[in-house]
């Protein structure tokens, strides 16, 4: 019989299953794997184990047990675009630098392709 | 006598940089000139070459804080003494290059103030609350009094070359890199300078950036009044 809550570890599974591969290829970076790993980890704990969300949202005073779900999925979201616009900025840095070595060194060139002509 | 580098950073200016350039002959023979061309899509390469003055090209457009680095770095890695921004429009007079050159000897950075005392320089109103707010926040930062921070007439020596190679704020570099160089126990004077209104092309600053121009520069100034630590910089 299929129910949502094995529709989410087969999910989940999947989900794990899809990161590793991408990084196995080479498509996805070790340093940027870890947090969706970590993604995929929670995620698989919460479907094998509905009542910690309900024990969780119980301590916390939160009367709608599945809110503090969402709590977390925005929260992650926040916290990988932060990871996101952190690595924008290093690579936007270095390319910023190789441009700038390029042209000097461009410059150089065309002299001394002229003082050979 | 040291060795002066005038840096020029262009965008689209072939209308203005040839006088430029003349101007600059005319009243300094002794000095280089290096134009940077940030990825004009006009004739702006091909006027300096006829000058025979040098230019370097980025491949694409990359805003005037990486260009003026770029500059930096030339004059680091050639040894220039001194380094001298001038804008490209022309709004900036070679005849007061002289009066910069003369005090960069004893202090790291000399900046061409329009406001220093009374010259003919007259601002649109926007323009000139603008300009007063950030002389007035860099000067409570800095607790040094500063009447023109937005001006890109400077001339700066050999301690600012390199820490300008080693960082230089991206967009609207003008009033952070002042603040920069404070942290770095460097020597900044004003001095009066005369400024045109531009003679062609227009200007990069529209009234549509100009919101975006003022929050963006307050909030580096003050996080740059605040970072005690380096600034990290690429190896």
């Amino acid at each position: 019989m299929i129910n949502i809550y094995l529709l989410s570890i087969l999910f989940s599974v999947l989900f794990l299953i899809v990161i590793l591969e991408l990084v196995r290829r080479r498509k996805l970076k070790e340093q940027y794997s870890l947090l969706w790993i970590l993604m995929g980890i929670l995620l698989l704990i919460i479907s094998l184990n509905v009542r910690l969300i309900e024990k969780l949202a119980f301590w916390l005073h939160i009367e709608y047990a599945p809110a503090l779900l969402f709590l977390f999925g925005l929260l992650f979201c926040f916290v990988f675009i932060l990871h996101l616009t952190l690595v924008v900025t290093k690579l936007s840095e270095q390319v910023l630098r190789l441009t700038q070595e390029l042209t000097i060194l461009k410059g150089k060139e065309s002299i001394l392709h002229e003082r050979d002509h | 006598m040291f060795k002066v580098l005038v840096i020029i950073p262009a965008y689209n200016e072939e209308l203005s940089i040839q006088h430029v350039i003349r101007e600059i002959k005319s009243h300094m023979s002794s000095v280089d000139i290096l134009v940077i061309n940030d990825g004009s899509t006009d004739n702006t390469e091909a006027v300096v070459k006829e000058e025979g003055t040098k230019v370097l090209s980025m491949p694409f457009n990359v805003g005037i804080g990486g260009t003026m680095q770029t500059g930096y770095i030339y004059a680091r890695d050639n040894g220039y003494d001194v380094a001298v921004q001038m804008d490209a429009d022309g709004q900036h007079a070679a005849a007061d290059l002289p009066k910069l050159l003369s005090r960069v000897e004893e202090n790291d950075l000399v900046i061409g103030s329009r406001f220093l005392e009374q010259t003919s320089y007259r601002a649109p109103l926007m323009r000139k609350v603008g300009i007063r707010f950030f002389s007035l926040l860099v000067s409570l930062v800095t607790k040094q009094r500063f009447t023109d921070t937005t001006s890109g007439f400077r001339a700066a020596g050999r301690k600012v070359i390199e820490l300008y190679a080693d960082y230089y704020p991206m967009d609207y570099p003008e009033v952070e890199s002042i603040v920069y160089l404070t942290n770095r126990k460097c020597k900044l004077v004003e001095v009066k300078a005369e400024m045109r209104q531009r003679e062609a092309g227009k200007s990069s600053i529209t009234p549509f950036k100009s919101a975006y121009y003022m929050i963006k520069v307050t909030l580096s100034v003050l996080i740059s009044a605040v970072r005690f630590k380096e600034v990290k910089s690429l190896p």
